[in-house]
């Protein structure tokens, strides 16, 4: 089936069927005699592939290559025998597989599912990482943080059988954990401080993202949280964190531009919210049914549409938080002045009455939420994805391909109804997508490596049936997110050395089979973070509004609009990375030197590249040059009177371990060549360690 | 690069190789890409950013792309209409607008002539306006698309259609696409450099040079003003050239050791950053000195010492390519004549064609003296152009206009003297030879060397392209 995917559908699929071919089920394709099932040599598709006159032959020289003697093979056994067209393995429900049998290895069942791979292609699993790795593997993974020297220290010393799963369980419970795993979920929702665009002008959202923080670190089922983001408002009396929720959905990009047309950029913002639960809980590429029949899995435009339903019918309110009961009472009786006076089509009144409104709240925060609008838009098909020309009218539904269990009985289906279809059993997809992002963050890559793609095009699960006995394990643990990853880095597959094996190269040189870990890049707010932590002069204060680190005032000299930005001052100076404010269009250049999330449209999975500008980046940047200093200064202050005493703390503080003979020598070396006060000489230590490959990758 | 990315990207290369039957031939390919000291460099540099071999022989080894941010009015410069002169005040008939959405007009607005006097010029007797007089220089040196035409009518979402393909954000631009494919022969500068001039950034901001989801490693480079070009170029302060040396050989030094105990090659990749960065902190304020320049070179731009501008951005591109920079974007702000403050089709269209004239100019006469106009491609150009109709504001102006525009073309193998395209008697549709944003996007990939349906990345399930599923090579303008 992949072959015919990738090489046939294009033009002999869904959406085209050129010749009058369709091969993308049995019934159509049997129509042309396409495909004759047990009848290889009757079968079209045979003959085209096989054809001996160029012109003849298929697939088209302009389509790509030609099929390899192999694929043609398969094609005609396939055929051979009985051409059975089974449904793609990610639109059926996982089961949990039988665990395979262990060997003393395993630590857990996912570690069996590993194994056997191993040991089917004769490959030993790599030994376990020196405990020093280990929890600042670890560390990083689930706090985003370093170890400090005392954590470290308590780790080695601890010779109790269950000392890593002690350290495992004082990581799930920081509430630094909950900025770790809010800050991927950010990525995945485009959260910006900002309206993006032209203007770009600042908003307040960041009660939203909060919130994220803070379900993450309360172990919010992923089932409610689901619900809550997605329909928050629908729920029963809705309480404000229910409504805050729904922030999720509005961190789509506003369009403030003079002579936009607003219905324009609705539409445009629906469609993004159609395309990120795509992504995001079904892991498919919705998108392309947006002018379209998809080209190669079976998704409708209709089918887009429908979704898009969903979303179709929403205000976008802002919600005031944490106002006292006085001002919610006024802004509540306000509220419904200007909602009767917007429904009687006073717009001059209303737009007094939201004036209002505003003055009343003076500096309360304020967040973006949505709303359920009565009564419900129609929606259209969008004709070639043109939102001024209709097709025909769509109610709100899921993908008929995935719809199994989910029935309208003839009452219209809303975001509640869609998010509980979500998270149910009968939907194939989010139990399996949200558990291979979650390995994605762990291992470097996820199971199924295209995160954002369990379609016909999408690459096959490496241990599909790992991944569907996590799935499961995930739905029946009752969607902790936190047990989830207890298990996983609690694995003996987790904790192994990420030490490079030349002699695997040719065998799996993309480490597939996962004979070792991987040394990752730390993300761009991780870096700022891991800097804080060793410079030891991070505020650990958790969520507030979006802070001002020290940036170059040029970076607004290629923006519109200069925005304001003033450096904040005190501890707000030396906050985590994850509360750096986002303007959408001019991002601080730590986050777009570092890959950050564009925070344009959904992002599963950020690149890890290397650069030059990374480089001066940490060199030369005010920020990192003051947090070497600071390092510098501490390791003056708290560390051994004797120079090799120090560069062994430094270490300790950077890398969670002591420098070889050699690197202690060079660091040596470094010092006697500087010149100045002592402070002067351990900045300047301290700046080399910091630009360390080692400094900014987990190992 | 990480593995995943390095994987994508040789997965790419292998497109390249596949898709074009090239195999023994490659090498060979690529050192007609390189006449210089850079054929050394094809064989030697393993950084992402290293020179690749295009799919065909190219005819430009690099462009400059004077983006005229907020839609330069054509009608006033390139484009005259007796007719539209001749209705001027009058209503625009229905049969043109009907149906038509635009930023701003309203209801059915009235014709307006433009006020501007024109001269016919060169061999090829293209129309030139007052507004540019030295501009008639060059005109058997350009081809002109007066056929132009896109899709969105908003400023944010049509620059990044002209850059990305798409008026969507989050897709990697011309200048990341075009260092995807082939990298940069500069191994001490970025590969692709963005220049801003003008009262304000470009509407869409970094949208404009976004890698998208390439790595960031081929995202635009935003040069500053001044003699530290680029952000966090210069050394802390009391850190001097052999302190920093110093600092990156004991850096190089513990990142060795350490590849030597977990052999990750990626540790490799960053000492080769290191490197690059060291070179760039001298390269860029050399490139961006302008002291070597001789005086009449500066008169000829119009550069005034010291003072950042459209001609400093224009001779400082020259420099640019000249030191193996890929792909050099110009922004000039502000085009946006509504007639609103300080958008006065009349006083600040003025203004704009003053600041670019001369240096736009300078750089098309100067890169034909050096010889480089042969393999340098020169794209002038708005994200749209401007309506025959007029907008009733405080003083003149018009709206934008995304059916028929003009913009135009120099050097790498783009015919000379040459006039591409017309339009109405009123200037409102494209009459003949019509030219897409998607269709540039293919040309000018087509010129170097690399052909725009291949040049493809995976992403969410599909192979991405610059030209999205459309655009064709505008093979008539070929010479």
């Amino acid at each position: 089936m992949p072959i015919l995917s990738n090489r046939c559908f294009k033009c002999h699929g869904p959406a085209t069927q050129k010749g009058g071919v369709r091969l993308d089920s049995l019934v159509l394709a049997r129509k042309k005699d396409a495909v004759v099932p047990g009848k290889p040599g009757e079968s079209l598709l045979v003959e085209k592939i096989t054809a001996d006159d160029d012109d003849d032959r298929m697939p088209p020289v302009k389509a790509g290559p030609r099929l390899t003697p192999e694929q043609i093979t398969v094609l005609k056994q396939w055929i051979a025998s009985g051409a059975v067209y089974a449904p793609h393995w990610s639109y059926v429900p996982p089961k949990r597989p039988a665990v395979p049998m262990t060997s003393g290895w395993s630590r857990n069942p996912i570690d069996s599912f590993i194994e056997a791979r191993l040991t089917a292609a004769k490959i030993k699993p790599s030994p376990e990482a020196d405990r020093a790795t280990l929890i600042r593997r670890v560390t990083l993974d689930l706090t985003g943080l370093l170890p400090t020297a005392k954590e470290l220290d308590d780790f080695v010393a601890d010779k109790t059988p269950d000392a890593y799963e002690k350290v495992v369980d004082r990581l799930l419970a920081s509430p630094h954990f909950g900025e770790r795993f809010a800050r991927y979920w950010l990525d995945l929702a485009r959260y910006a401080d900002s309206n993006g665009y032209s203007i770009d002008s600042p908003r307040s959202i960041w009660p939203w993202r909060d919130w994220v923080i803070r379900a993450y670190n309360a172990d919010m089922p992923f089932d409610d949280f689901t619900r809550w983001q997605l329909a928050g408002d629908l729920l029963p009396s809705p309480s404000t964190d229910q409504l805050v929720a729904t922030g999720f959905q509005r961190n789509t990009g506003l369009n403030e531009e003079g002579g936009a047309d607003p219905e324009q950029f609705r539409v445009e913002r629906t469609i993004d919210r159609t395309n990120t639960i795509g992504a995001v809980w079904l892991g498919l590429t919705v998108g392309c049914c947006q002018c379209h029949d998809h080209k190669f899995d079976p998704l409708t435009q209709k089918d887009y549409y429908s979704l898009y339903a969903f979303f179709n019918s929403c205000d976008e309110p802002t919600l005031p938080v944490g106002a006292s009961a006085e001002v919610e009472r006024q802004v509540n009786e306000l509220r419904k002045k200007k909602e009767d006076l917007d429904q009687a089509g006073k717009t001059t009144e209303a737009n007094k009455v939201a004036g209002q409104i505003r003055r009343v709240l003076g500096r309360t925060p304020t967040t973006l939420i949505l709303r359920e609008r009565k009564p419900p838009r129609e929606t259209f098909v969008h004709i070639r994805g043109d939102f001024l020309r209709h097709g025909d009218p769509v109610m709100p539904a899921v993908p008929q391909v995935l719809a199994n269990g989910i029935r309208s009985d003839g009452k219209r289906l809303s975001r509640l109804d869609l998010a509980n279809w979500l998270v149910s059993k009968d939907n194939p997809l989010t139990a399996r997508v949200v558990v291979n992002r979650n390995w994605q963050y762990l291992f470097g890559k996820g199971l199924v490596g295209t995160e954002n793609d369990f379609g016909m095009q999408g690459s096959l699960p490496t241990h599909p049936k790992l991944l569907d006995w996590l799935a499961v394990e995930f739905r029946e643990n009752g969607w902790s997110t936190k047990k989830l990853l207890r298990l996983l880095v609690t694995s003996a597959t987790y904790r192994q050395s990420s030490t490079a094996r030349p002699e695997l190269n040719d065998v799996d040189a993309d480490n597939k089979l996962l004979a070792r870990q991987s040394r990752l890049r730390l993300d761009a707010e991780i870096i700022r973070d891991a800097a804080l932590c060793a410079s030891g002069m991070m505020c650990s204060k958790i969520g507030g509004r979006g802070v001002y680190p020290p940036q170059p005032t040029e970076v607004f000299s290629f923006t519109q609009k200069k925005q304001t930005w003033i450096v904040s001052k005190g501890e707000d100076r030396y906050r985590r990375g994850i509360y750096t404010f986002i303007f959408r269009q001019s991002q601080h250049p730590l986050l777009t030197t570092f890959d950050g999330a564009e925070a344009q449209v959904s992002c599963t999975r950020r690149n890890r590249s290397d650069t030059p500008l990374q480089a001066l980046h940490l060199a030369n940047d005010p920020v990192f040059v003051e947090l070497a200093d600071g390092l510098g200064k501490r390791l003056l202050k708290d560390g051994p009177a004797d120079d090799a005493g120090k560069i062994d703390y430094a270490f300790r503080l950077c890398f969670s371990r002591l420098p070889s003979e050699s690197e202690r020598n060079r660091v040596l070396k470094y010092l006697a060549d500087q010149s100045g006060p002592p402070e002067t000489k351990w900045a300047a230590v301290a700046r080399v360690l910091m630009n360390l490959d080692e400094f900014i990758t987990r190992e | 690069m990480h593995p995943q990315i390095e994987n994508a990207v040789a997965r790419t290369r292998r497109h390249f190789f596949r898709d074009c039957g090239v195999g023994v031939g490659t090498m060979a390919l690529a050192s007609l890409l390189a006449k210089d000291a850079t054929a050394a460099d094809v064989g030697k540099r393993t950084d992402p950013l290293a020179p690749r071999a295009p799919h065909f022989k190219p005819k430009a080894k690099a462009v400059i792309y004077l983006f005229m941010a907020g839609g330069p009015s054509q009608l006033d410069m390139f484009t005259p209409k007796a007719k539209l002169t001749e209705l001027s005040g009058k209503p625009v008939p229905e049969s043109f607008i009907k149906g038509k959405r635009f930023a701003f007009l309203k209801g059915t607005p009235t014709l307006l002539g433009s006020s501007r006097s024109f001269g016919k010029y060169g061999k090829v007797g293209m129309d030139v306006s007052e507004l540019l007089p030295h501009h008639r220089q060059i005109v058997d040196d350009v081809c002109y698309l007066r056929g132009m035409h896109t899709d969105v009518f908003n400023h944010a979402p049509a620059k990044v259609f002209v850059n990305t393909g798409s008026p969507q954000f989050g897709r990697p631009s011309m200048g990341s696409w075009v260092t995807y494919g082939i990298g940069s022969e500069a191994d001490n500068l970025p590969g692709f450099v963005v220049l801003q001039s003008g009262p304000r950034g470009p509407r869409g901001g970094a949208a404009l040079w976004s890698n998208g989801f390439l790595p960031s490693v081929y995202q635009g480079v935003p040069f500053l003003k001044g003699a530290n070009p680029i952000l966090d170029l210069k050394p802390p302060p009391g850190v001097d050239n052999a302190k920093q040396r110093g600092f990156v050989d004991a850096v190089k030094d513990l990142n060795g050791l350490r590849h030597d105990a977990v052999g990750d090659p990626e540790i490799q990749t960053r000492i080769a950053a290191y490197e690059m960065a060291y070179r760039m902190q001298t390269a860029a304020p050399e490139l961006t000195d302008l002291s070597k320049e001789t005086q009449e070179t500066k008169d000829l731009y119009g550069v005034d010492p010291g003072k950042p501008s459209f001609a400093t951005n224009c001779l400082l591109a020259r420099r640019m390519i000249q030191r193996g920079v890929r792909f050099v974007q110009l922004y000039h702000t502000n085009w946006d004549h509504h007639g609103g403050p300080g958008e006065d089709l009349n006083k600040d269209l003025t203004k704009c064609c003053l600041d670019v004239d001369r240096a736009s100019t300078a750089l098309i006469l100067d890169l034909k003296r050096l010889g480089m106009l042969d393999d340098t491609l020169v794209v002038f150009g708005g994200e749209f152009g401007r309506t025959p109709m007029g907008e009733k504001r405080e003083k003149v102006g018009r709206d934008h206009h995304i059916d028929a525009y003009t913009m135009w073309l120099a050097g790498a193998g783009i015919k000379r003297g040459y006039i591409h395209g017309a339009t109405d008697d009123i200037g409102y549709t494209v009459t003949e030879n019509p030219v897409h944003v998607h269709d540039l996007q293919a040309t000018i990939l087509n010129q170097l060397g690399l052909d725009h349906t291949k040049l493809t990345v995976r992403f969410q399930g599909r192979d991405y392209r610059l030209t999205d599923v459309y655009g064709n090579v505008v093979k008539e303008i070929l010479a």
